[in-house]
């Protein structure tokens, strides 16, 4: 396993990303995958506070264009993100926080989709009022994507490296 | 240009703006005009959100002439921490300001309980500020009071014991824990605020065409909740550690970018233009304008923040 990761970071990709001080290097992959962050995520969480009943007056069924939204942020962040493995594969790789963000983004996607096969495959979405079960699925959806944010800004101070430790613990 | 000349530029805006402010709402409230309820209304916000850059770059300005001869460090700070209480006391009044606009749009009426906050709220701001404006004026006019006596006859209006610089600075900082939590936050923050933008603003630019603005209009309090948290820990960390930000370029765009998207902010709330756009209806080519600046805006102060540490030197 950290064979293969170490030969992943060796790559041409992950050593460029490493040691390239230009700003479009790891920078800007960086910011983009603040962006794509915030495209997924804020689309899906307009979209579950609709569900879970903020203004309800807002009809569900044209929100269907919201998954566009993420899905344009979720390529966006699995692209950038991929870029960033490579360029500490052998640290991020064996770090327990990193594996808490990519459980939770891959239980967020599923209930994703599980949202849109409850709430837009059904005719009659506006019709009557949402079932408790997609509720549910809205409120699950909120939490999953709480801890991947939470789990992918904690990597800063507790992956391995702790290049930021010295923030967290000032003594 | 330095931050000392941005400081000098906008250091009147607060207290002025506010007085003025004031001044209309409460002749709008007698006279019972709502057209100028909304203004003043308007203007109490947008003055707020300039206090913003005045605070910020009064920081900067103190990094610059600290050191100077004839300048005391002493009056420096009693000002630094008069502003501060001031400036929270703005920011609040600001949010329930903002509040009182979407609340007349809402309901077409402004609730009684928001009127009287926001005037008791505006006039203690008023006096707060006034008080720390005249300190500031000290630092460089000690022709009309000695620095001495400015600092040892000082009596904060209120108690600014536990509000101050130095114990913001302990708290952010220095207990562990702290400085990530409010990371986390920030990101959180971030994502609650762009998912509101991106509907309302996606819409007027023509997506989602079957929505009515009227009804997306209710989910502006959530964004604004996103960025009030976003600026109380935004403001944390710039006190914690502001030299990282005083000289950081992407910061001062930062900042401009938030500015300017406090007027698209003030139009989406208020104008009647897009509040009539119905479902199905193409929304005014001013409000598609508005609607993709606010996007380019908001990205903008993403990739800013994004780039703080790495085109600038916070970390």
């Amino acid at each position: 396993m950290i064979d293969l990761l170490a030969r992943v970071e060796a790559t041409g990709l992950g050593t460029w990303l490493r040691l390239s001080p230009a700003i479009w290097a790891f920078p800007m992959v960086l910011t983009l995958h603040t962006i794509g962050l915030g495209l997924i995520v804020g689309a899906s969480v307009v979209l579950n506070l609709r569900i879970l009943g903020v203004a309800s007056l807002i009809p569900l069924k044209p929100l269907e264009k919201l998954f566009s939204i993420m899905w344009l942020g979720f390529a966006l962040n699995a692209v950038t993100g991929l870029l960033l493995f490579t360029k500490d594969a052998t640290t991020v790789g064996v770090s327990g926080v990193f594996w808490v963000k990519m459980s939770s983004i891959a239980l967020a996607i599923w209930v994703l989709t599980r949202i849109k096969t409850a709430v837009f495959e059904d005719p009659l979405v506006d019709e009557r009022p949402v079932p408790n079960s997609v509720r549910a699925l809205a409120l699950v959806s909120i939490l999953l994507w709480t801890i991947a944010i939470t789990a992918g800004r904690l990597m800063a101070y507790l992956g391995p490296t702790q290049p930021e430790a010295g923030i967290l613990f000032s003594s | 240009m330095n931050l000392a000349h941005v400081h000098l530029l906008l250091n009147h805006v607060p207290t002025v703006g506010f007085g003025i402010g004031v001044c209309l709402f409460l002749v709008s409230l007698i006279q019972k005009d709502d057209k100028q309820q909304q203004v003043s209304l308007g203007i109490l916000f947008f003055v707020a959100l300039l206090s913003i850059p005045v605070y910020l770059t009064g920081v900067g300005a103190a990094e610059i002439i600290l050191d100077r001869p004839g300048v005391s460090a002493a009056v420096i700070h009693t000002h630094e921490d008069a502003a501060l209480s001031a400036f929270v006391a703005m920011a609040l009044t600001g949010a329930v300001a903002w509040l009182a606009l979407w609340q007349f749009r809402r309901f077409s009426r402004l609730p009684r309980g928001t009127v009287v906050s926001v005037l008791v709220l505006a006039v203690v701001s008023f006096a707060l500020m006034a008080q720390a404006a005249n300190i500031g004026g000290v630092i460089r006019h000690p022709e009309v009071v000695s620095l001495e006596e400015t600092v040892t006859t000082y009596e904060p209006l209120v108690d600014t014991a536990w509000l101050n610089a130095a114990s913001v600075r302990l708290f952010v900082v220095d207990t562990d824990w702290v400085w990530p939590a409010f990371e986390v936050a920030h990101f959180l923050g971030l994502s609650l605020s762009f998912g509101v933008v991106l509907l309302l603003n996606l819409r007027l630019l023509g997506m989602m065409k079957s929505l009515a603005f009227a009804n997306l209009h209710r989910t502006l309090p959530w964004g604004m909740l996103g960025f009030g948290v976003n600026l109380v820990t935004g403001m944390m960390f710039f006190i914690g550690v502001p030299e990282q930000y005083t000289t950081n370029a992407p910061f001062q765009w930062k900042i401009l970018f938030l500015v300017l998207l406090g007027i698209n902010l003030i139009y989406l709330t208020s104008l009647d233009e897009t509040w009539a756009v119905g479902s199905g209806e193409d929304a005014p080519f001013t409000a598609k304008v508005v609607a993709a600046s606010t996007i380019f805006l908001w990205v903008g102060v993403v990739f800013c923040g994004g780039m703080l540490p790495f085109l600038g030197n916070a970390y």
